[in-house]
């Protein structure tokens, strides 16, 4: 699928570890305000991909332009020794993780207000204001100075949300950001990223919630083996899907 | 038996040498406090370089290992020898740094400084590679993702962290260095064991090194305990972490 003017567009994204090849050319578009679910079964590649987007894992061979600009500095792609407008990236793309990552030595407040300051040199008040904001709006106003350990698993991940939301990234990704939640967790973190869609964030999200996938995305991706196997609107893959795997794998999941 | 007393716990001569050995147990002391903050720096600095990614740095980070492995697998005598009994001879280094004599305290104190530093700088940074090493990686994955460059990701992320799981094994580092001050000695600089060592040529009796040796005790022992505290404490918190995580 192709897009006029994709928010991002990844070509041919090829990434191993050591013997194992891991994504096998990966092609996706993203438009803007576009909301894109991948599924696939674990070990399907899909959260390297993800990580590939913003560089965390840099792909060894294929190209990635973002908002229309390569940010492969050179020298090419396929030759392993490429390297990456990283600034470039992060600066429009966040990431929240599976394990949330926040700073276990700064209160709510500080994980928001770190980056602001130290990357885009906001003022301690500004920074402040921002983080304050984004933490009303993720349903935390009243967990500023807490520490981390001291919040629940939903909570520290609402957290990572605002956090990454504070450098007005234009993409956001969401790796598996539930998996790690007890059950009665996940409601409050799902209806955190559904406000954030329904506000036009452009998000790229790997889950297990199907039920998620099937509200939210414009579109969702299945993933197996380093391939993408599938592709279309949630209507049409959740529920009546083409291929044999995809099959299989919401027969598997949908099964509980 | 009272030979054996007399010997060792003469408290006479410990009375007469008191302030003597004191004040040369106060030259530890000095000595101690000048290399820990030198050391710690040091320390801090070598286990950065060791860490630095990529190719680019393999040759720093290979001196940096061979320097941390090579002062630690040498005794430091033959440090302080080399640099007390070499370092002096070097003309073409101007006089004042060959022979320092800064801020009132005589060269063999510098030499010490220099050569305990050295030789600290290699093990405190093992100690703070330790606690770099058990940051999680997700902690630094999340400051590179919000932009962060390496060197702020290290310094406002990785390492506030790193040193609060260090205090224990960074203070057994200091308890030894205290005590390795002593080997100050053989570059005659006149601290604790220098000055019982002579009472003790003259009198034929060991009630001054005896001396010594308590004065270290006062502060070594307690820091001792200190450790084991530090150890529960950490313990207790990792174990309450862990529960946190599960569930």
């Amino acid at each position: 699928m192709t897009l006029a003017d994709p928010m991002i567009k990844l070509e041919g994204i090829h990434k191993r570890f050591g013997a194992l090849e891991v994504l096998k050319g990966v092609d996706l578009d993203v438009g803007r305000g576009e909301v894109v679910c991948i599924l696939g079964p674990s070990g399907s590649g899909k959260s390297t991909f993800l990580r590939c987007v913003n560089l965390l894992e840099p792909p060894e061979q294929g190209n990635i332009y973002i908002e229309g600009n390569d940010i492969c500095k050179g020298p090419g792609s396929g030759t392993g020794e490429q390297s990456w407008k990283l600034d470039f990236v992060r600066q429009r793309v966040g990431i929240v993780f599976q394990q949330f990552n926040l700073f276990p030595h700064k209160t709510a407040l500080q994980n928001v207000t770190l980056a602001q300051e130290k990357v885009l040199g906001r003022s301690g008040q500004e920074a402040r204001a921002k983080a304050t904001q984004l933490l009303e709006r993720v349903g935390l106003g009243d967990k500023l100075d807490q520490y981390p350990e001291r919040l629940s698993g939903g909570q520290q991940q609402r957290v990572a949300i605002a956090r990454a939301l504070a450098m007005d990234p234009h993409v956001m990704l969401f790796d598996e950001v539930t998996s790690a939640l007890d059950p009665e967790l996940v409601k409050e973190v799902l209806d955190t990223m559904r406000e954030l869609a329904e506000e036009g964030m452009t998000m790229i999200v790997v889950t297990h919630e199907i039920g998620f996938a099937r509200e939210v995305a414009d579109r969702v991706i299945f993933m197996d083996q380093g391939v993408i196997v599938e592709e279309g609107p949630p209507a049409e893959v959740l529920e009546s899907p083409k291929e044999e795997r995809t099959k299989q794998f919401l027969g598997l999941v949908l099964d509980r | 038996m009272s030979e054996f007393f007399h010997q060792y716990f003469d408290f006479t001569i410990m009375g007469d040498h008191f302030s003597e050995v004191l004040e040369g147990f106060f030259k530890n002391l000095l000595l101690f406090a000048v290399v820990v903050l030198l050391a710690l720096m040091w320390g801090l600095i070598l286990a950065l370089i060791r860490q630095l990614p990529g190719k680019k740095f393999a040759p720093l980070r290979f001196l940096t290992i061979a320097y941390i492995d090579v002062l630690r697998a040498i005794p430091i005598l033959i440090i302080l020898l080399l640099i007390s009994g070499g370092i002096p001879y070097l003309n073409f280094i101007p006089k004042d740094i060959r022979i320092p004599h800064w801020f009132g305290q005589p060269d063999p104190f510098w030499y010490s400084v220099l050569g305990l530093t050295m030789v600290y700088g290699a093990y405190m940074a093992e100690v703070y590679r330790a606690g770099i090493e058990a940051v999680p990686g997700g902690q630094f994955e999340a400051a590179r993702s919000l932009g962060m460059s390496y060197g702020k990701a290290m310094r406002h992320v990785v390492v506030p962290q790193a040193v609060t799981k260090i205090p224990a094994p960074m203070l057994n580092e200091m308890i030894s260095l205290l005590k390795d001050t002593t080997l100050a000695s053989v570059v005659a600089l006149g601290e604790a064991v220098l000055v019982s060592r002579e009472i003790l040529a003259e009198t034929f009796n060991s009630s001054a090194v005896i001396l010594a040796g308590v004065m270290f005790l006062v502060i070594t022992l307690p820091a001792a305990r200190l450790v084991d505290v530090l150890i529960k404490r950490n313990q207790a918190k990792v174990t309450r972490g862990a529960h946190i995580e599960v569930g």
